[in-house]
């Protein structure tokens, strides 16, 4: 069964690099995934401003989509943390709270929408791990990220609230994918702790202060580079380590890339293929020998 | 008849709405707010508390104790990154990062939030652009809300601006779904609930 | 609201009218504030057979009974019913008074209009309307109700108590002081549970150990108290004053009686595994002994059975057993283990294609060991060991013919049951396909030579040159010898079937080997190309290339993983320069008398489906033909018996394969006193499956000599799989070491390729073992036991006891603190659990008493983190109660040893008990921190200098309202109690209920906290919920009390509603005694019907159901009754 797949709005501007590399890596693994036709904003955190009906009713749009689509049961991959938690919650309240759900279902079938659909939201470490399976990703590895040290790191929301497919506390899944590649990983204790993405533009003290704290104890804990698995995160980790260096020194430069980069690296993909050239920090010169190493 | 003096340190019975805490659990994710045994787990565990004016298990106390004003001008609730490590660490299963988004929706309903802070300014700018158009679009949306909050703030964020623009990242291009209006027809097509 | 039901008024049949006497209860408001009482008294005066009905706020008081009583005596009522709360309350009481009043306590009905009305309905009118409705049943029920009598039972005086912690030890001795019998039965082989591992005891500070260990001692020499330990309930039955209780006592491999507690035995046990006592500090042997106080002072061994190395090996040679004494560095010992059911070990080690290493539990690991190669070390290091002689001499002569594998072992196992065996062999050299079919390269001949000589040093006689058929017949030897074992193998080649096959140079690949094995190398050609894929293809190639070939290729049609042969051997074959050609079959063979052989035509393959030996079947690639030149074949597609050489098969039936038919079980013929084994009756087989065949064949001889049944109890000589299962979870990963071989330099002669380990490698390899079997069955314990009290013959027997009472003091289990990760426990090494640290603590604790980290230094400070696992939705509810006391308990003393500063983080203290408040004043007087706040997380992520290296813990003060972050070098987890991993089974096994939290069910919280809803049952301690130590003691004398005034009153009356069966009416299918549970029903042979024991019914009425004709009835619940009572409630 072909995966559906849900980019949603950053994946699309500030995470492009996510979206390629994700892409790509599928598609060398010989599941490539199709964009969801017609997709809408997942609505995030707007259930906090306007009515939660509406708000769920927003994300829920999409659900019924993919139901549409797909004709029945389907998998929609989900690679924005926050997107994936926003449409998992929504299909929580829909089942949930009776009256929420009623009042959503019937506001999509006022619009010839479908009330009812079987659609899994899933993440692609999920996916990755437990459909094609670490040993599949491990075979198709060309350029092993040999010697190469890795932080995993999974921010907050793939992993909690809700039962996932992972330990809310001390998650695996991209870590196994970092040793099938090759990589070494980094044991550290910080892998699940939020790193303040949706306070960055908004209150600088917290959002400068928390990816701080994450790149410094990943740095110290022997990270040659942190693999993240959400656009906010990644942007936040790397894109104001210029302002974090300003504040706290440069204990914390360190290179942040989508998990996903360094997967389609390790399969030996091109870089510009998988958006290296749109990080801001370079990656380490042992992961670009990798890459160099084939072009 | 003595008039209420007001004290930073007393608390009058007369402030409380011993309604509100009930108000709060019948939200989306209060169901367990009133067996809060006050452990301090969610402030424990939570990234952000040291910032906030009262740590979440304060918040949680101030709702129980109906102190309404107070909660709903704190800080704390906007604070919340909503990282979700109290609500799965919360030994009473209380749903802490709801219990905050539910404040938070209160507080706006209210109009009762502080002034100029951006994360209220930013929920309904978001909420307006997805709206009209069916997607955000990140740069239109942050250029936005600095001109809302502090217009003067964009000017440190030139550099950021500039490499984001470099590397393909940042765009003022309006992203829609097809039929931009398709959205907003669903949501106006969704029956009002009943708070 | 009530549906009216179209029913016949039943007729009451009694003796004179009925005269019902109503009594409505208030219950102070509990019902009055809801029922309006007065229109139910109204009601009630209104129906029939009524003559009484009255109101009371407390009928269940004094004043309350006597107006029934008063009533009853004035002959205004002959019949009761009340209104009020639950039977299972009060209905005891108003039995009483209408006793009193003289009047039958049967004729009475209790209407619950408390629990089922007022409690449960929220509008006053509905819950009125009810309670009418209640009443309305009672009475119509109680109208037809019988004058019933109680039966007495007497009550045995014997006494089950089960669990032997401090609360059975305190339940037994009171008990049995007061000259009662006790049965103390404890799943443990110590009694003591879990206070025995405790250091201190909060608040007096006293040692666990000297209040503890004498109410131990006191047991064991108690007069009236039978210990049995390492015992589980097996089953109970019967009912209260008469169970019949069956108990499993598991097999302690020491006999209790012998067993002085001597302790030599641990000293040259080789099996080490983690103490539980010590909570996995320290280690224990498998032979062992909790702790040196243990009662009874007995060991026990830890044995679970055979290992699967063993099981899986055909001859179950005890591999375990010397693997684990070569990991000990204990060589000798180790090679008497082997020789115990091995004569040909230096062979096995390093021919045997090891059935053992293909079920070893380390595969699941990393790699299987490597058995074979332990066993080559020990026989390489005692060169010159001898197999023992045997302990008796018999005077039959038995002839074996063939010494090869099958033979010798046969003449082995013969020999050491005192028979003479005369070996004839065919060929001028011993030792079969061992010596012919395997090249020195792999086994030199001096190793065959060798063990060939201790052998005969046993005292076996082998005749070279000494063909069979010919001149010495099958006859002959049937006259010369008792018996006759044919192990003749299969030394005949199968032939290719392809064109070309009879050119010159063309060879089977036994007789290849055959041809160098005798005479020595020989040049067989430049370019050799091999057909096969087993062990004799690549010793054929490799030996080709020992001949001077210069090019030798393997020729197989499946792929590599299809391959037969030992993967190693592969490995070794292709660095020695052999050419694998995989999915190659060979056509036809070119070339020319004159010429010889020219090239081997052959065909690609694919594999397609799975053919009969499950192995995907190789299919002909069409038009793929090519050819490999070359100038000699050597195929080794297997052999068969050369049977056909012997004069008419020697009368003996053979199979369409050739090969002699024989019982699979005793490997007889049809012929009588002949018996064969090995690959004449299998076909080509490997080394250990004809030993197989040789020893059983043995076995079967011996019988037959003696004139047994042959067949019978052999099932376990075959292999088989264990049924136990092996964690392998704590296993480390460590790859099998390599078994060094000699340079490719110097592979052109026949030296022995593979060297064997050293010393060292040896010990590293045996370590990998996982003891699956625990004991790993040396029996050197029992070499050291001067009061031989080991026996390994020892099995689980069944105890069978009667008693009148069973008090169930079953503990509880800690929490699994690993199931809070955030808590970093079996991921940061210095964070314990509060039992561990009380065992470090313990004086005679894995330390001495010594508070220490994992690196030896003493903690200078320490977090202890109460409610672990309670207080918890996500784990536990409930509060353990004993956690606030035990953690300032150990913080005391951690502080007292290592004067370390001490942090306590609680949510609520909780010190409500007698000393406790004064005891928390106390430590915080001592200088222990008390934070208040749950602990968020422990990490090792250090946010200042001050903080790396440590284990910081989180969490927010909650009286101050910041977040604390406490750098320590040790975390204490203050883990909760939980019930019994097996609480489920048990309550089953008692019939008992357990409520929430999983814990054991009393029958009232308030009024009824020892006892069970099963009358004669009593539960006592933490299995009833969780509880101190104090209090835990309490239970169990009032659990004694209880079953001692049952069993003092010499009698119960049973519940007098049991079922009658109309003898008039009953057909006598004996349906009913089938289906009773409680086997009350028995069978009147002399008036054929079913007949109920009213002593053992206990009404459940299933015969009633169960009946075809609907006869039995039970006493009360008649169809009549329950109607009647319907009827009342539709009204």
């Amino acid at each position: 069964m072909a995966y559906l797949y849900y980019p949603g709005c950053s994946l699309k501007t500030g995470g492009r690099a996510y979206e390629e590399s994700i892409l790509a890596v599928f598609k060398a693994l010989g599941e490539p995934l199709n964009e969801l036709p017609d997709w809408n904003c997942c609505g995030a955190t707007t259930y906090m401003s306007i009515d939660e009906a509406k708000a769920f009713t927003l994300a829920a749009r999409n659900l019924a989509l993919a139901g549409k689509s797909a004709g029945g049961p389907c998998d929609l991959v989900t690679p924005c943390a926050a997107c994936f938690l926003t449409l998992r919650k929504a299909q929580h309240a829909i089942d949930e709270k009776p009256d929420i759900g009623r009042r959503v279902k019937e506001g999509l079938k006022k619009v010839g929408l479908p009330g009812e659909w079987q659609v899994r939201v899933r993440h692609p470490l999920d996916v990755l791990v437990n459909d094609l399976g670490v040993d599949r990703i491990a075979k198709s590895v060309k350029k092993p990220l040999s010697g190469i040290r890795v932080a995993s790191y999974y921010g907050c929301q793939i992993v909690r609230p809700y039962e996932s497919f992972d330990d809310p506390v001390e998650p695996r899944t991209m870590d196994q994918i970092m040793e099938a590649l090759g990589a070494t990983v980094v044991d550290w204790p910080l892998r699940s702790r939020c790193c303040g993405g949706s306070l960055s533009g908004t209150t600088p003290d917290v959002g400068l202060w928390l990816p701080f704290i994450l790149l410094q104890e990943a740095k110290k804990k022997g990270a040659d580079v942190m693999a993240t698995a959400c656009p906010l995160c990644q942007f936040n980790l790397e894109c104001n380590q210029d302002q974090i260096k300003a504040r706290y020194g440069d204990a914390a430069q360190l290179p942040v890339a989508y998990f996903t980069q360094l997967m389609g690296l390790a399969l030996g993909l091109p870089a510009q293929d998988l958006g290296i050239q749109r990080l801001f920090v370079p990656l380490p010169k042992n992961v670009r020998e990798t890459e160099h190493a084939r072009a | 008849m003595t008039d209420t003096i007001s004290h930073p340190r007393i608390r009058y019975q007369e402030k409380a709405d011993p309604e509100f805490a009930n108000e709060i659990a019948a939200m989306v994710g209060g169901d367990e707010l009133l067996s809060c045994i006050q452990c301090g787990t969610c402030s424990g565990v939570c990234p952000v508390s040291p910032y906030m004016d009262y740590t979440p298990r304060q918040v949680i106390a101030l709702t129980k104790a109906g102190l309404k004003e107070e909660v709903l001008s704190c800080k704390t609730i906007w604070l919340c990154a909503s990282c979700y490590a109290c609500t799965t660490a919360c030994p009473k299963q209380i749903k802490v990062t709801d219990v905050m988004y539910a404040l938070k929706r209160k507080a706006i309903q209210a109009g009762h939030y502080p002034k100029r802070f951006p994360i209220p300014v930013l929920a309904n700018e978001f909420y307006r652009a997805v709206e009209s158009s069916g997607r955000s679009s990140e740069g239109r949306l942050i250029v936005r809300l600095y001109a809302k909050t502090n217009p003067f703030g964009l000017f440190g964020k030139m550099r950021l601006g500039m490499g984001l623009l470099r590397t393909g990242r940042f765009s003022l291009k309006r992203e829609k779904t097809a039929n931009p209006s398709d959205v907003r027809d669903l949501l106006n097509s969704v029956e009002a609930g009943g708070k | 609201m009530y549906g009216r039901l179209n029913m016949p008024e039943p007729e009451p049949i009694l003796n004179g009218a009925p005269k019902i006497g109503v009594y409505v209860c208030h219950c102070g408001i509990n019902i009055a504030s809801k029922v309006d009482v007065k229109a139910v008294v109204e009601f009630a005066a209104t129906l029939p057979f009524v003559s009484v009905a009255k109101e009371y706020k407390f009928m269940c008081s004094d004043p309350g009974q006597d107006m029934i009583k008063e009533d009853i005596r004035a002959g205004k009522v002959n019949r009761v019913v009340v209104a009020s709360c639950s039977p299972l309350m009060h209905e005891v009481t108003f039995r009483r008074a209408i006793k009193d009043a003289g009047e039958n306590p049967f004729l009475f009905q209790m209407a619950n209009i408390r629990e089922h009305v007022s409690w449960v309905t929220s509008d006053g009118a509905d819950a009125t309307e009810k309670a009418k409705s209640h009443i309305s049943a009672a009475v119509r029920r109680v109208a037809l109700h019988d004058s019933l009598d109680r039966k007495r039972v007497e009550v045995r005086r014997d006494v089950l108590v089960v669990g032997a912690g401090i609360a059975g030890i305190q339940a037994a001795l009171q008990i049995a002081d007061s000259g009662k019998k006790v049965y103390l039965v404890e799943r443990e082989p110590t009694i003591g549970g879990h206070m025995a591992q405790f250091d201190k005891t909060f608040p007096t500070l006293d040692c666990a150990a000297c209040i503890l260990t004498p109410k131990m001692t006191q047991v064991r020499a108690h007069p009236n108290i039978e210990l049995l330990t390492y015992s589980e309930i097996e089953s109970v039955d019967g009912f209260v004053g008469n169970f019949d209780v069956k108990i499993r006592r598991k097999a302690r491999y020491v006999r209790e009686d012998l067993c002085t507690g001597c302790d030599e035995c641990t000293s040259v046990c080789p099996v080490h595994l983690p103490s539980e006592f010590d909570e996995g500090m320290s280690q224990r042997k498998a032979i062992y002994r909790a702790f040196p106080q243990a009662v009874p002072n007995v060991f026990t061994i830890s044995r679970k059975g055979a290992p699967p190395c063993q099981a899986g090996c055909s001859i179950h040679q005890n591999a375990q057993g010397y693997v684990t004494l070569i990991g000990q560095g204990e060589f000798k010992e180790a090679l008497d283990v082997i020789l115990r059911d091995n004569p040909l070990p230096s062979i096995c080690g390093r021919v045997c294609t090891h059935p053992c290493t293909e079920h070893c539990t380390r595969a699941k690991v990393d790699d299987p060991l490597n058995i074979p190669g332990l066993k080559r070390f020990v026989t390489d290091r005692f060169p010159d060991y001898e197999i023992p002689k045997p302990a008796k001499e018999r005077p039959e002569t038995v002839a074996v013919v063939g010494a090869g594998p099958a033979g010798l072992m046969c003449a082995h196992e013969l020999r050491q049951r005192g028979f003479k065996p005369v070996i004839y062999e065919a060929s001028s050299v011993p030792g079969g396909m061992l010596t012919l079919g395997i090249p020195a390269f792999r086994l030199p001949r001096t190793v065959i030579g060798q063990e060939i000589k201790r052998l005969e040093a046993t005292g076996i006689e082998i005749k070279l040159n000494s063909p069979i058929g010919k001149e010495t017949t099958l006859e002959d030897l049937r006259k010369r010898h008792a018996a006759v074992f044919l192990g003749i193998g299969a030394h005949q080649e199968r032939k290719l079937g392809i064109e070309g096959e009879s050119l010159p140079n063309i060879w089977g690949g036994i007789e290849f080997l055959r041809k160098v094995n005798l005479e020595g190398p020989f040049s067989i050609g430049k370019r050799v190309v091999v057909i096969g894929g087993g062990n004799s293809a690549l010793d054929a190639a490799r030996t080709a290339l020992r001949c001077g070939a210069e090019k030798v290729t393997i020729a197989y049609r499946r792929t590599r993983t299809e391959m037969p042969a030992d993967p190693e051997e592969v490995e070794d074959t292709e660095t020695e320069g052999v050419e694998l050609l995989l999915l190659t079959a060979p056509k036809a063979i070119q070339g020319s008398p004159e010429k010889g052989v020219t090239a081997l035509e052959c065909f690609k393959m694919k594999l397609g489906a799975a053919d009969a030996s499950g192995r995907a079947a190789p299919e002909i690639i069409p038009g793929s033909d090519f050819r490999i030149d070359c100038d000699a074949v050597i195929a080794t597609i297997g052999q068969i018996p050369d049977i056909a050489s012997l004069g008419d098969k020697l009368g003996l039936d053979t199979t369409r394969w050739n090969t002699f038919e024989a019982d699979q079980t005793t490997l007889e013929t049809n012929i009588p006193g002949v018996f064969v084994g090995g690959d004449c009756v299998t076909g080509p087989d490997v080394v250990v499956n004809a030993m197989y065949a040789g020893k059983k064949a043995a076995i079967s001889i011996e019988r037959y000599l003696d004139g047994k049944n042959t067949h019978a109890g052999r099932e376990s000589e075959a292999p088989f799989v264990p049924t136990y299962s092996v964690d392998t979870s704590g296993a480390v990963f460590h790859h099998k070491v390599p078994l060094p071989s000699i340079p490719l330099t110097s592979r052109k002669s026949f030296e022995e390729v593979r060297t064997g380990y050293t010393e060292a490698m040896a010990v590293e390899e045996a370590k990998r073992c996982l003891d699956c079997g625990v004991c790993c069955d040396c029996q050197l314990c029992a070499t050291v036991c001067e009061p031989k009290a080991i026996d390994y013959s020892m099995h689980d027997e069944i105890r069978k006891l009667e008693v009148g009472a069973i008090i169930l003091a079953t503990g509880f289990k800690t929490f699994d603190a690993k199931r809070i990760p955030r808590y970093g426990y079996g991921k940061y090494p210095n964070v314990y659990t509060s039992l561990e640290v009380e065992r470090m603590v313990n004086a005679s604790g894995p330390f001495n008493g010594e508070v220490r980290l994992k690196d030896g230094s003493a903690p200078k400070r320490v977090a202890i983190v109460h409610c672990v696992g309670s207080r918890d939705e996500n784990t536990n509810r409930y509060c353990s109660r004993v956690c606030c006391m035990y953690s300032m308990k150990l913080a005391h003393l951690i502080q007292e040893r290592t004067g370390a500063e001490i942090f306590n983080f609680y949510i609520d203290i909780r010190a409500a008990g007698k000393g406790y408040e004064e005891f928390y004043e106390r430590v915080q007087q001592e200088g222990v921190q008390f934070i208040r706040g749950r602990v968020a997380e422990v990490s090792d992520w250090a946010m200042s200098p001050d903080e790396e290296g440590k284990l910081v813990v989180r969490a927010e003060d909650t009286l101050l309202g910041v977040v604390r972050r406490i750098p320590v070098d040790m975390v204490v987890l203050s883990v909760g109690m939980e019930p019994q991993a097996d609480v489920e089974e048990v309550r089953r096994k008692f019939n008992i209920s357990c409520g929430t939290g999983g814990f054991f069910l009393e029958r009232h919280p308030k009024l009824g906290p020892v006892s069970t809803f099963v009358d004669g049952i009593s539960i006592a301690g933490a299995c009833q919920s969780p509880k101190d130590i104090p209090d835990t003691v309490a239970q169990a004398s009032a659990a004694a009390a209880e079953a001692m005034t049952l069993i003092d009153a010499g009698f119960v009356e049973t519940e007098p509603f049991v079922t009658w069966i109309d003898d008039q009416a009953c057909k006598g299918c004996k349906t009913c005694i089938d289906v009773c549970p409680y086997s009350a029903i028995f069978y009147d042979d002399v008036r054929h019907v079913a007949v109920v024991n009213e002593a053992l019914c206990r009404g459940c009425g299933l015969c009633a159901m169960e009946c075809p004709a609907h006869i039995p009835a039970t006493k009360q619940y008649e169809d009549r009754q329950i109607l009647a009572e319907l009827t009342g409630a539709l009204r």
